[in-house]
């Protein structure tokens, strides 16, 4: 049975840990490629012209042109791989009573074995959502379509845990959507980002919105005035409050120390008013008890004394004392007087 | 015959052309030669003049090793090669994993009686550390970055380890010049303090006798590593690397129940990484990374911040004084030990005091500062780590 538990809460780790790497991948940022004749004439367009006249300039992937693209940020401070994780714009895959495998024909697969998709912390992936996953491992068996609403899922390897999903709104062409961190709210948000502010594979950042946090102090503080009060007062709180601890402790300590020692004193008092009474009353008894008295009497000097000794000055004092182990002419042998015979 | 034999030696004097490429004479610039007199210099100083032979000798070692000059031919020998051996070492100092290694020899090490005994020495340790902000202040105004100013103003809190540990993520293209920068003037504590304490100070005031302090119990003792490490970093997380394995250092030695890992840490352990960060510090002084206009600025700054330091230590105790009754009056002369380093910047103040009266013995009160200040310099690194990074 015990074997049974372990396992169980081995996997049950195990499980928890995966889904906690995974957990860390979010959706960042998402470019709807929007083709050239779109951009002239956007709401009468043909999307499969549009598709045949080609994208305009962008962020270009390995071949030279330029898709839309899915930016995967990691966003812990580990590194985690994104291989085996799947991204997806068919909504379909919501459907609960869908098993895996149903999930995963309708997904497309971040495929292993390319050191890319090990994302270290903090950093972003870029997946071109082209729909030609034959041109390598960042690119999507799907593309996004311009002039739409775009759903994007990011599901864990299993195909069926949703890590993230972002419904993209119609953009502008050259616009992004992304997600950027609200200062204000202390909270992310998605919103539609301007041409010259696109970031592919970079932090998302829109005016004072940004997460760098020297920037933030070259800004706010060019002389380093808030930095060294802010620093100092929580230096000193730090040490302030082991120096509050501290004195507190140790006035306690001491507070018991002396307590222990009146104790003592008073216990001394004691004994010794026992002692002059039994004494009294020993002279008394003309010494019938004496060998009790004599008994207790010592027992009482011992204490006594055994106290005295707690409270000694701790003063060495080393006095020269002449006694005869110190005296050279009793211990040392007389030299044999000679008499010389005349 | 005669044509094969003279392709030989043709072949062998090509090889040995080749040779000649490769060694030290042929690859030599100036600026290796600079640098290997600087690396003797500090060679010379912790051996002649006996400045902190411990970090000078590996660190002068690693100067000139890592000055010597050779061909890059993909020999993997270089430090910033990888893998050679010695870039093996510097992950060390790179990823700053050797700093919380010494400050868990330090806690092992270090005895914080007199500042248990004492408590209230600890806000000189704390006022010290103004050396470190003000420095900062000074390198904003030379156009450093924010970041770069942090790294750089960490080396008044005259703690090598904590600097390699800032400087290593919040600047480590400066690293090389703060580590060196932190640990000459460790040494030259002896050099810098004294005039300025001599400065600050009345001869009233060298005359300071302060109270015996008082015994500190066992009970104490083990507390003060469990509450320091709560409340630090309570306070300031981002010091944990530092602060946590100081106080762990500190709780092996005062448990008594772990007198072997307390000794382990604080001699074999310690001694091993000081040789290997003193060596690899050292070599990352390479004459291209190492002699330029910032490492000059680096030093300028790092003077300012050790001097600001001791400064704002010896005020703090005059100020503090005002309101002290006499007789619990502190000799401002213990002031300069809130920078961290232990224990020379408490011997500083011994010194003084003998010199102002030769039955003044201020070595254990000094020493509570003093291990403030390692304290009150991990605190504000992980301020600024936590602030910076």
């Amino acid at each position: 049975m015990k074997k049974y538990v372990l396992f169980a809460f081995a996997l049950l780790s195990s499980a928890v840990a995966v889904a906690q790497g995974a957990h860390d991948f979010k959706i960042n940022e998402v470019y709807v490629s929007v083709p050239a004749c779109c951009q002239q004439k956007a709401a009468e367009a043909d999307s499969a012209e549009c598709c045949a006249a080609g994208p305009v300039a962008g962020y270009q992937d390995e071949y030279g042109e330029t898709p839309s693209w899915i930016e995967i940020a990691n966003t812990s401070f580990s590194t985690h791989d994104i291989r085996n994780c799947f991204l997806t714009t068919n909504r379909d895959v919501l459907n609960e009573d869908l098993s895996a495998p149903e999930r995963i024909d309708m997904m497309s697969l971040v495929p292993k074995g390319d050191a890319r998709t090990n994302l270290k912390a903090k950093q972003r992936i870029v997946f071109f959502a082209d729909g030609k996953v034959n041109r390598g491992t960042l690119h999507t068996n799907f593309s996004l379509k311009p002039g739409e609403e775009n759903w994007i899922a990011l599901y864990d390897g299993n195909g069926v845990t949703l890590l993230d999903s972002v419904l993209v709104p119609v953009l502008e062409p050259g616009h992004s959507y992304a997600r950027i961190y609200n200062k204000d709210k202390d909270a992310f948000e998605w919103v539609d980002v301007a041409p010259d502010q696109v970031t592919p594979a970079a932090p998302n950042e829109i005016g004072d919105n940004t997460d760098d946090k020297t920037a933030e102090w070259k800004k706010n503080d060019p002389h380093g005035i808030a930095m060294a009060i802010i620093a100092m007062s929580i230096v000193f709180g730090c040490l302030i409050l082991l120096f509050v601890f501290f004195h507190i402790f140790g006035w306690v300590l001491n507070r018991i120390a002396k307590l222990k020692r009146v104790q003592g004193i008073k216990q001394v008092a004691e004994a010794g008013e026992k002692i002059v009474v039994m004494a009294k009353e020993g002279a008394e008894t003309k010494g019938i008890e004496m060998e009790n008295y004599v008994a207790v009497i010592g027992m009482a000097l011992h204490e006594y004394m055994g106290n005295m000794h707690d409270v000694e000055s701790g003063v060495l004092t080393i006095e020269h004392h002449q006694s005869a182990w110190k005296n050279k002419d009793h211990m040392l042998r007389h030299a044999p007087e000679i008499h010389h015979n005349h | 015959m005669l044509l094969e034999s003279l392709g030989l030696w043709g072949f062998i004097a090509q090889k040995f052309t080749d040779f000649l490429t490769y060694t030290g004479f042929a690859n030599v610039e100036w600026a290796n030669i600079i640098m290997i007199l600087v690396g003797a210099f500090f060679i010379w100083l912790a051996i002649k003049k006996d400045f902190e032979p411990l970090l000078l000798i590996p660190i002068g070692l690693g100067i000139i090793l890592g000055n010597i000059p050779f061909k890059a031919a993909g020999l993997e020998i270089g430090l910033y090669e990888d893998n050679s051996v010695l870039n093996f070492f510097y992950q060390g100092v790179k990823l700053g994993w050797y700093p919380p290694l010494v400050f868990l020899g330090i806690g092992a090490m270090t005895d914080f009686s007199a500042l248990i005994a004492n408590p209230k020495l600890m806000l000189v340790g704390a006022a010290a550390q103004f050396g470190i902000f003000g420095a900062y202040i000074i390198a904003l105004a030379m156009g450093f970055e924010p970041n770069q100013a942090a790294g750089i103003a960490i080396i008044g809190g005259a703690d090598g380890p904590t600097a390699i540990f800032l400087s290593s993520k919040l600047s480590p293209n400066l690293m090389g010049a703060i580590a060196v920068c932190a640990y000459s003037y460790m040494a030259l504590v002896p050099v810098i303090q004294p005039f300025i304490m001599r400065a600050l100070t009345t001869k009233k005031e060298k005359l300071i006798k302060m109270e015996k302090s008082r015994e500190v119990s066992q009970t104490e003792r083990i507390l003060f590593p469990i509450v320091g490490l709560l409340i630090t970093t309570f306070i300031v997380p981002s010091g944990l690397p530092l602060l946590g394995m100081l106080f762990f250092g500190n709780l092996l030695k005062e448990s008594t129940k772990t007198t072997r890992l307390a000794k382990t840490a604080g001699a074999a352990l310690n001694d091993i990484v000081v040789m290997l960060l003193g060596l690899t510090v050292g070599c990352s002084t390479q004459a291209s990374e190492f002699l330029t206009l910032d490492t000059i600025l680096i030093f300028v700054l790092g003077a300012c911040a050790f001097m600001i330091a001791t400064a704002s230590g010896v005020c703090f105790v005059k100020l503090f004084n005002l309101f002290l009754p006499e007789g619990k009056k502190i000799n401002p002369l213990i002031g300069n030990a809130g920078v961290s380093a232990v224990p020379m910047a408490a011997r500083i103040s011994n010194q003084e005091g003998l010199k102002a009266d030769p039955h003044n013995y201020l070595l254990m009160h000094a020493m509570g500062p003093n291990v403030a200040g390692v304290i009150g310099s991990a605190v504000a690194a992980g301020v600024l780590l936590g602030f910076l990074s």
